[in-house]
């Protein structure tokens, strides 16, 4: 049943992908001003939905995990975190690019793209801690606690940063799509788009699940294997 | 509050005999604003602005170092686990801890205004008074994140480490919020200015302060 | 088409940092089932000892 759930994610994830991609190169009118740089757009923006929405299920998993206790959530929340990891890269990525031939620079203090750069430190807080502490047996609470803590820090820094940078505006305009598609067939090339990294992120997210839920079942055997050692060599 | 007024008490009693600390603290602040004088070379026309930058630099620093150490010294002698049997509630655990942090912060920061002060010819007035509520709750919002996080990085390996990676990212609103606030004090600017970054500090203030007592018992548990 | 190095570029690398993240998992998954299956032959290995060692008289 889930590698039939899987499978299907992953073939509707390639038809969404090539519709995806015929759109925003065949069908989508080019922007006035930015000419067709500005076509990363399209890209750019389900990227960052992908990983916020990410983070989100990484801060849910961990309620979870410290309120049932069942290691589930804790492989949920890990494969969260490194999907979303992936994802926040590319944004950070794509929105340099964008940013070189827009405005000559590649990197400037606005606030979106410094929240999701701190959205990056944060999600490379909670891998690092993994990293390091992975074959202690509490590491699976401390990223609970981690990640509970770090998504409700989000709204924080978002609102820290929007005032940051409202009182000594970044000198440079906002970009294509921060006030209003003029094309009704950008929306919707957005709008499959979306669609299409959401279905992406999904099989990608059930891949690395399932995957960490195998080294899950291998932990509980080892543990098992030395419980009957242990046994045996009572006799 | 028995349980919290104990365990307060005996952090800073262990703190006020081994005597070292205050010095540490004073000494630690000075050599942290000398590497960001000559490091950044400050000019008189920005003084407010970077004496404000160099206050907070000195803050964190501070912290990280300062703010952990009372949940780092449990974990010797497996003191954290004799805590955690006992019936100690761990919320009144983690007030105590994150007061001794506060405190120990304070002092060092203490040292650290009159060192802007002196290093950049602040002035000494109403300006000076504007500082100390940016301050107070920056303090209180870095203490709270640090003795949640150092309970989690005192646990696992190379965690020196692992605490500045999580407690700043973590930190950025108040850091934001508490430099700007305090620019804006140093500045005389009208107190509307200094309001609104008061408020996020407050807001950073009660999540931290809330999750910390909340989540603490999931972090100290062994099992 | 000015830029379109850029616009090549930022598509080019969100399908091959991707790509490589797949694979990681896949790569991953292989040497995975290959322990499961070696644990899962290791217990039932080690139960059956387990019960005849059990089944021997003790020795005094």
């Amino acid at each position: 049943m889930n590698s039939a759930i899987r499978n299907g994610l992953g073939w509707s994830t390639l038809a969404l992908m090539l519709t995806s991609l015929f759109m925003v190169f065949e069908w989508v009118p080019t922007e006035a001003e930015q000419g067709i740089v500005q076509r990363i757009f399209y890209f750019h923006v389900p990227l960052a939905w992908v990983a916020f929405a990410a983070f989100g299920i990484v801060a849910i998993a961990g309620v979870f995990y410290l309120w049932l206790k069942d290691q589930i959530w804790d492989d949920l929340g890990y494969a969260a975190a490194e999907s979303g990891m992936v994802f926040c890269t590319l944004v950070l990525i794509t929105g340099s690019i964008w940013a070189k031939p827009i405005w000559g620079i590649w990197w400037t203090w606005d606030s979106r793209l410094t929240t999701t750069f701190i959205l990056w430190l944060l999600y490379g807080g909670y891998l690092m801690l993994r990293a390091m502490a992975d074959d202690t047996p509490e590491v699976a609470r401390f990223g609970a606690v981690i990640g509970i803590v770090a998504a409700l820090d989000v709204p924080v820094v978002i609102l820290s940063v929007r005032l940051w940078r409202t009182i000594h505006p970044a000198v440079i305009v906002t970009r294509a799509g921060e006030h209003g598609l003029e094309d009704p067939r950008m929306v919707v090339t957005l709008l499959v788009s979306l669609t299409a990294f959401t279905a992406l992120f999904a099989w990608i997210l059930m891949l690395r699940f399932s995957q960490l839920r195998v080294r899950s079942r291998l932990n509980g055997m080892r543990r098992e294997a030395a419980l009957i050692e242990a046994a045996a060599r009572d006799y | 509050m028995g349980a919290f007024a104990a365990i307060l008490r005996k952090d800073l009693r262990l703190e006020i005999r081994s005597g070292q600390s205050t010095l540490a603290l004073f000494a630690l602040s000075l050599l942290i604003m000398v590497v960001l004088v000559f490091a950044l070379d400050p000019q008189p026309s920005d003084r407010a602005h970077d004496a404000a930058g160099a206050l907070w630099v000195a803050l964190v620093f501070a912290g990280m170092l300062g703010a952990t150490r009372s949940i780092l010294a449990e974990n010797e002698n497996g003191c954290m686990r004799a805590l955690t049997l006992g019936p100690i509630d761990a919320a009144a655990l983690y007030g105590a801890k994150l007061t001794g942090g506060f405190i120990f912060m304070a002092i060092a920061e203490l040292a650290a205004v009159i060192l802007i002060v002196l290093f950049f010819n602040l002035e000494i007035g109403a300006a000076l008074i504007r500082l100390a509520p940016p301050l107070i709750l920056g303090t209180l919002g870095f203490a709270a994140l640090a003795t949640l996080l150092a309970a989690i990085s005192g646990r696992t390996r190379a965690g020196d480490l692992l605490l500045p990676v999580l407690a700043v990212p973590l930190f950025v609103p108040a850091l934001i919020a508490g430099v700007k606030a305090s620019e804006a004090a140093l500045l005389g600017l009208p107190l509307a200015a200094e309001g609104q970054w008061l408020g996020i500090l407050i807001g950073f203030d009660v999540l931290f302060v809330t999750l910390g007592a909340l989540l603490f018992e999931h972090v100290i548990r062994e099992d | 088409m000015e830029h379109f190095g850029y616009l090549f570029g930022a598509y080019s690398i969100i399908f091959a940092v991707i790509f490589i993240y797949v694979l990681f998992i896949w790569r991953r998954q292989a040497e995975l089932e290959r322990e499961l299956r070696a644990m899962e032959e290791r217990i039932k290995t080690l139960k059956l000892e387990s019960t005849s060692s059990a089944a021997k008289p003790m020795e005094k």
